[in-house]
């Protein structure tokens, strides 16, 4: 997950990005940022809040679990926006997308 | 949204009761094997035998094996669980069928009890093969997880099928063959079709998964499922209209090849992992798959020497050895998930709630890596210099793995929600 200085969005970028960290995936016990799963959320709706993510592994268990602790979470960070989940599929998720402190957090460095 | 399946957790009623009553049978089945201490290096078709053969078999490794597949089946098929309904009835089915079968074995009273029993089975199986082949056909795109977990479901219908045909044969004779040897043909249907391939197909899905490997050489499983299957095949057309000969054992060969193309894809995963370090549990699968390859070597020896207990030891590797260390291994990588679930998924993000290996005892796991090595050792040592005392002891320390085992199921399966809000735990 990106955030751009100039970006309009910076401030609600920076917000989300603290939303989301409070999630985390049960399976690997690392925070849905620092797994590379959110590769963006979109603002310039005013009225709603759209994640876009991907899961580890298509028909992963913990799915509904993810999605749902995103909605939470964004929920509360901004409550006068619908937060909306869009789950893609591409780019395929791999190992490489976690970032240094995710590989931290789950001891692989 | 993309239209695809977003990975939902089946509803724990399809789950947590195997693997209750699977915790609950590896106890039953500890005890058996202590009361029969003094039968384990004898003919295998006695009646205690039977009745412990058939305790792990359906009562362990199916029950557990049944919970495990109705939750993994979403992940490797990548499609819900086509019913929930049939998996509970499935359960039903196999948990009486397989109390009759045992029992009825147990005081070798052939008829109806025991054809009611092997009739439950087959029931069960059906109703499992049924969602497996469903939920695998609604994704339109086959991996080579998803035609071994169909083919050893429609291997399981083959082997109970068999079964209880055979139940049938001991109270009406109908079959013109000779009785031991279709019972070797059952045994073989169920240990190469329904669990050698129902734990390739998982193990190469899981495996990968928790140690963060990949394995780009997926033609091994495709070779894997090839040879497995044409050598099961071979062996149970042959064995059917021919004596079970020396020939057979070039059948077991081709089995044992399409069993090494799926350790060497494993071997390839781990070889490509992220993570180093390999947890205890993780450890469970590698004497698991040891148990396995020392169950091939035994077959020749089984074979050539007439002492019964060969045959008892070549059993005990597959059934103690190599079923029951993958399941001990997996049941805390995968039960914890599912309970976690259905009391956390809805507060993930909103309140700190457990991690999922929160949910059971680490410390409990420990003990029971060291007792089951332990366990399994001094029986095999026991067995083979045909020492009853020394059984004995071991299927004491056999008790104690079960009772560590079951208290942690247990410890998960009525976890009670514990959630922190701020500072406050409720």
């Amino acid at each position: 997950m990106e955030i751009k200085l100039n970006d309009p969005f910076a401030t609600e970028m920076l917000k989300a990005q603290t939303a989301l960290m409070q999630v985390i995936d049960p399976e690997l016990y690392v925070n849905i940022v620092d797994l590379g799963l959110v590769y963006g959320v979109d603002f310039t709706d005013a009225s709603k809040a759209k994640v876009t993510m991907t899961l580890s592994t298509p028909g992963c268990p913990m799915g509904d679990a993810i999605i749902g602790g995103v909605e939470n979470a964004m929920g509360a960070a901004f409550p006068d926006r619908k937060i909306e989940v869009d789950i893609v599929w591409e780019p395929q998720w791999n190992y490489h997308m976690i970032t240094d402190g995710g590989k931290a957090q789950m001891g692989l460095e | 949204m993309a239209d695809i399946s977003i990975g939902k957790a089946p509803h724990p009623i399809a789950v947590l009761p195997f693997y209750g009553t699977g915790a609950l049978c590896f106890a039953a089945l500890a005890i058996l094997l202590f009361l029969a201490a003094d039968e384990l290096t004898g003919h295998h078709f006695s009646p205690h035998l039977m009745a412990i053969v058939h305790t792990a078999a359906l009562g362990w490794g199916t029950m557990v094996i049944f919970g495990a597949a109705y939750q993994l089946l979403p992940v490797i098929c990548e499609r819900d669980l086509y019913s929930v309904p049939l998996a509970v009835a499935s359960y039903f089915m196999l948990t009486f069928g397989a109390l009759l079968l045992v029992w009825s074995f147990w005081i070798f009273e052939v008829g109806t009890v025991m054809i009611t029993g092997g009739a439950s089975v087959v029931i069960a199986a059906l109703l499992y093969t049924i969602n497996t082949c469903v939920t695998a056909a609604r994704n339109q795109r086959t991996t080579p997880q998803q035609a071994f977990i169909v083919s050893s479901a429609l291997w399981l219908l083959i082997t109970v099928t068999i079964g209880l045909l055979l139940a049938i044969n001991l109270r009406y004779t109908f079959i013109p063959r000779n009785h031991l040897d279709l019972l070797k043909l059952h045994a073989h249907a169920g240990l190469a079709g329904w669990f050698l391939q129902l734990i390739t197909g998982v193990s190469t899905k899981l495996v990968p998964m928790f140690l963060l490997g990949k394995s780009k050489r997926e033609w091994l499983l495709y070779a894997a499922l090839v040879l497995q299957n044409v050598g099961l095949v071979l062996f149970l057309i042959d064995g059917y209209f021919n004596p079970i000969t020396a020939k057979m054992l070039i059948y077991g060969g081709i089995v044992a090849l399409g069993t090494f193309a799926w350790l060497l894809y494993l071997a390839d995963a781990y070889r490509n992992r992220l993570r180093r370090k390999v947890e205890l549990l993780m450890r469970h699968a590698a004497i698991s798959f040891t148990c396995l390859i020392v169950g091939f070597a035994l077959i020749p020896v089984a074979y050539y020497f007439s002492d019964a207990r060969w045959v008892s030891i070549y059993g005990t590797f597959l059934f103690l050895g190599w079923i029951t260390a993958i399941i001990l291994g997996k049941t805390f990588k995968t039960l914890p998930f599912i309970v976690w679930s259905s009391h956390y998924r809805h507060l993930n993000g909103k309140v700190k709630v457990p991690l999922p290996k929160q949910l059971y005892s680490e410390r409990l796991t420990v003990y029971q890596f060291y007792l089951y090595v332990a366990a399994f050792v001094s029986l095999v040592a026991g067995m083979v210099v045909d020492y009853t005392p020394v059984i004995r002891m071991a299927l004491l320390l056999w008790i104690m793995l079960a009772t560590v085992y079951v208290v942690n199921v247990a410890k998960t399966i009525f976890h009670k929600p514990m959630i922190t809000d701020g500072d406050k735990t409720q």
